[in-house]
């Protein structure tokens, strides 16, 4: 099998399952029957379209399984099954296997068969009804969807003929459309090369060979008049060799004619129609110019070129139609994409009931296919309007812009040393001139390259219903989601790594913050708690809040339990303020649920939130009412490549702090730095700030002068002071992984390049804090 | 046979390569100074020799890690050979060149006291390394070549470099 084959499924499956999952969410709960179809066909032509792709590529474990859950998704689909939580449970799972097989895959392994038993539910759902869907029920309504895909315009004056065809062609029958589809196209090309006498002679042997190969695909429609035309064509494309220039004109817009009503035909297939025309004058006619070369005087000249004037003369179509039949030819790009989309394999039963009724009716079906075309078959641009771009491209291309940056910082550096030196002024206005535009291109550059990156959180955001509904469905609780901004765009890797930390937050939030149905009307509140998740952009950054109205933190019960913990003391408890207590949620094997469930409780969850968000260089606030709920809300950097930070110096070394961790700077007199416990704090204002003696932590002899500064960061609500003995100054840096054995353990998260191309490491302030506070309390507990 | 007999030409170079695999492959090395030793690596796991440059300290490292040097927009660790090799100190003189070698998809430099030369050898000259060297581990020593008027220490870099690694984490477990 062809790798790329393969990587181009497992891509398009991937979305698609997502997509599938996200539509099996909302039909649940979809409001109108309107909405419930358009979720159903959604979800049916996502798993179609998988097991189409798979049994091309012979993966028969997901073919089987697909078919499976599709014949079930095609009985809901067509309202022979209610949706029961049942029937979505077994489709949800189905979905959950699909990727799992697709996971397989990906990973170079085979997909394993499905599980047996979901199999079987399948089937028992499919078939459980089977017999009242026996007899075709003509009192029920076709699903609307059928009348949006069912008529063309040019069958709506002239229905077609409801085609019959045995189960094995249809399951070709798109395969066959699209053979038809590029036949029409290659006759196209092969008309356009008759009138050149150069390639008048390889243009007919192509028709004629096209034609051959269009007979059988004919054929195979058992479409007699289809059949006969294309034989005429094939018989006159042999005939063409000794044709003069003129009769071949005459017939090459004849063909041109056949092509229009083969395109016609290939789209009314897609609904399953024949169409058929008066043909006999045009094939008559069309025959004796191959034969003599002579035309009827009255047709001679009269068409003047134009196809549509052509078929009239030839009473193939009737003057009315020319309208409608141009327009469909006109419109014939974007058409049969949505068509063939729209055509999921349709069930032999309702389709002969089906065709005619609508039939009946042709203004009704033109409204409706009107109104279906505006809303689910947006004007498609023919040309492509997104690229598929390997990852590793992007980054190398960022990587790039990386080193551009540096490369600019240190031209503007020059630039600032050149007004220094002995040279004519207007050269040195000239040089600042152009480092001045480098700088501003540079920065448009690296935006743009920055937005190639971005993804809507969307991606991430869908997912989400299925969690909740999971999560409730569990722990039998009423939770309703509200999304907002799911549109917000942020980096890639921003994305990715959001994905664990919010999934934590909200299997928490409906876990632990929204109450069980009874006791939440005990206290007053609406049966169906509310988690809301919005994103939004904030300057720079984009915050993310996942709030919900449940039962919020109680102050008391974290604090005991941080106390339990070794995390504080009884003392410093009462110092610290609500949102530092709440903080502790996100302490490494913080549980309060009294035991463990399947669903949280291990206390691991908000410490990968904790740990995900800072390697983004966020920051996470936790905001909480007693009996009202609570709010956590995120803030990130849009992009974790680039970023501001402050340069400082300690001993003869610089380092770089992200300026998103620093609150502020202070300059502390020796005499307001105390000691306790044998750890140096300092009192800021009204609270004590633990330090962090930046020379021991960096291996720098220590000094006894005072002039040091104190740079203040916070993370979760955690602040510590770093003692430095310089600041250089604020700085764009670009983060460059440390990621080599030898550079683990100490307190660097990265490192960057400065403008003189010395290597400047990036300090960890996570893990500055988190070592402080850790030395802090194993001394702590080593006095107790 | 006849077609041996039909190419002369062929038929000497393959006797010419069988005569060498026969006594062993031919190795390409890069030789360099560490101390009073001599000592060579496969010329193919070197990337580049660069002179002296910035080295930027990390604390907290394991000792014998120099610092990160910048290449070309790449920041990889440079080991001071001497330390690693528990020599002393010296100060840096005009020959120190940093070698960026690639093992197992890790780029690491390291120092040497001087570049030699570029050199091929036949394996068949070279021994097994000594049963006992004092004082050195000797697993990252492959072999030793004999050359004719002087002794080449042939270096395992993964073992080199990995070996080191498990070493430290060894004592820093038992420190703690």
């Amino acid at each position: 099998m062809d790798p790329s084959l393969l990587q181009d499924f497992l891509t398009e499956s991937g979305e698609l399952i997502d997509q599938l999952d996200t539509d099996l969410v909302r039909l649940e709960t979809a409001d109108s029957s309107e909405e419930a179809q358009e979720l159903c066909n959604g979800c049916f032509r996502a798993l179609h379209t998988i097991k189409g792709a798979a049994s091309f590529l012979g993966l028969t474990a997901v073919t089987t399984f697909a078919h499976a859950a599709e014949d079930t998704l095609n009985r809901l689909r067509k309202g022979e099954v209610d949706v029961t939580e049942q029937v979505m449970d077994a489709l949800l799972q189905s979905a959950d296997v699909v990727k799992g097989m697709i996971e397989q895959l990906s990973a170079g392994e085979e997909a394993q068969d499905g599980p047996k038993d979901l199999i079987d539910t399948l089937h028992a759902i499919a078939e459980g009804e089977a017999a009242a869907a026996d007899t075709p029920d003509a009192n029920t309504p076709p699903p609307s969807q059928d009348a949006g895909k069912e008529p063309d315009a040019e069958d709506n004056a002239k229905p077609g003929v409801p085609l019959n065809l045995g189960p094995q062609k249809l399951d070709l029958l798109e395969f066959m459309i699209t053979d038809l589809q590029d036949a029409a196209k290659h006759i196209g090309e092969a008309v356009d090369g008759l009138c050149n006498d150069a390639t008048l002679e390889e243009s007919a042997n192509y028709l004629a060979e096209v034609c051959e190969e269009m007979e059988k695909t004919a054929e195979f429609f058992e479409l007699d008049e289809m059949t006969s035309l294309i034989k005429v064509l094939t018989s006159v494309a042999g005939k063409l060799h000794d044709a003069s220039h003129e009769v071949i004109e005459e017939i090459a817009i004849r063909i041109k004619a056949a092509k229009t009503l083969i395109d016609q035909q290939a789209e009314a297939l897609n609904d399953l129609r024949a169409l058929s025309w008066p043909l006999d004058t045009f094939c008559s006619r069309l025959t004796k110019l191959a034969e003599d070369g002579s035309i009827d005087d009255q047709v001679k000249g009269q068409h003047n070129g134009d196809v549509q004037a052509l078929l009239i003369l030839d009473g193939v179509i009737e003057q009315g139609q020319i309208e409608i039949a141009s327009t469909a030819t006109v419109e014939d790009t974007p058409e049969p994409t949505v068509q063939k989309a729209e055509t999921p394999k349709p069930a032999t039963t309702d389709e002969p009931v089906a065709a005619p009724e609508e039939a009946k009716d042709p203004e009704e079906k033109d409204k409706a296919e009107k109104d279906t075309a505006g809303s689910r078959a947006p004007a498609k641009p023919v040309t492509e309007q997104t690229i598929r771009v390997e990852v590793s491209r992007l980054e190398s291309l960022l990587n790039l812009v990386g080193q551009l940056v540096l490369n600019k910082n240190r031209v503007l550096a020059l630039t600032r040393n050149i007004k220094d030196q002995p040279i004519p002024p207007e050269m040195a206005e000239d040089f600042s001139d152009a480092a001045g535009d480098l700088d501003h291109l540079m920065s448009e550059l690296q935006v743009s390259v920055m937005r190639t990156r971005m993804q809507p959180l969307a991606k991430l955001f869908d997912r989400y219903p299925r969690v909740i509904r999971d999560m409730a469905r569990m722990t039998d609780k009423k939770i309703n989601l509200e999304i907002v901004g799911k549109d917000t765009e942020v980096d890639k890797s921003v994305l990715e790594m959001l994905a664990d930390p919010l999934v934590h937050i909200l299997r928490n939030s409906s876990d632990h913050g929204v109450e069980k149905p009874e006791d939440r009307t005990k206290s007053g509140k609406s049966e169906i708690g509310t988690i809301r998740l919005e994103a939004e952009h904030q300057g720079s950054h984009v915050r993310v809040a996942i709030t919900d109205d449940g039962k919020g933190l109680d102050r008391e019960v974290l604090g005991q339990k941080a106390i339990e913990k070794g995390m504080t003391t009884p003392e410093k408890l009462e110092q610290l303020s609500d949102e530092d207590v709440f903080g502790f949620i996100f302490g490494a094997g913080f549980s309060t649920a009294k035991q463990v469930s399947d669903l949280s409780g291990r206390g691991v969850g908000m410490d990968v939130v904790r740990t995900n968000i800072n390697k983004l260089n966020g920051t996470i606030n936790v905001m909480s009412k007693k009996g009202q709920g609570t709010t956590i809300e995120i803030l990130i950097p849009l992009t974790v490549a680039i970023m501001p930070a402050m340069v400082v110096g300690v001993g003869d070394h610089v380092y770089s702090i992200p300026l998103q961790s620093i609150v502020e700077i202070v300059r502390p007199e020796l005499d307001e730095i105390k000691s306790v416990s044998g750890h140096p704090v300092m009192k800021l204002r009204d609270i004590v700030l633990p330090l962090v003696d930046m020379r021991q932590r960096l291996d720098e002899p220590p000094v006894d002068d005072g002039s040091r500064f104190a740079v203040v960061v916070a993370v979760g609500g955690q602040r510590v002071g770093l003692c430095v003995d310089r600041l250089v100054g604020q700085q764009e840096i670009v983060i460059k992984p440390l990621d080599d054995t030898y550079m683990q353990g100490g307190p660097f998260s990265g490192a960057t390049i400065q403008e003189d191309g010395e290597v400047c490491l990036i300090l960890d302030v996570i893990q500055l804090i988190r070592s402080n506070s850790t030395t802090v309390n194993s001394e702590t507990k080593a006095a107790a | 046979m006849a077609t041996e007999t039909q190419a002369p030409t062929t038929e000497d170079i393959n006797s010419v390569i069988s005569q060498a695999s026969s006594d062993g492959e031919l190795l390409q090395l890069v030789s360099f100074e560490v101390g009073d030793e001599e000592y060579a690596v496969p010329i193919l796991s070197v990337q580049e020799i660069n002179r002296m440059m910035q080295i930027t300290r990390v604390p907290q490292s394991p000792e014998f890690v120099e610092g990160v040097i910048n290449l070309r927009g790449k920041i990889i660790p440079v080991i001071d050979l001497r330390k690693r090799f528990g020599l002393v100190e010296l100060e840096n003189s005009d020959d120190v060149r940093i070698i960026v070698v690639e093992i197992a998809s890790r780029v690491i430099g390291f120092t040497v006291d001087r570049v030699n030369e570029v050199l091929r050898i036949n394996s068949s000259i070279v021994e097994p390394p000594p049963a006992m060297v004092c004082g050195l581990d000797t697993d990252y020593v492959q072999g030793v070549g004999k050359l004719d008027d002087r002794l080449l220490i042939l270096l395992n870099l993964e073992k080199l470099f990995t070996a080191v690694e498990i070493a430290e984490i060894d004592k820093s477990s038992q420190a703690a």
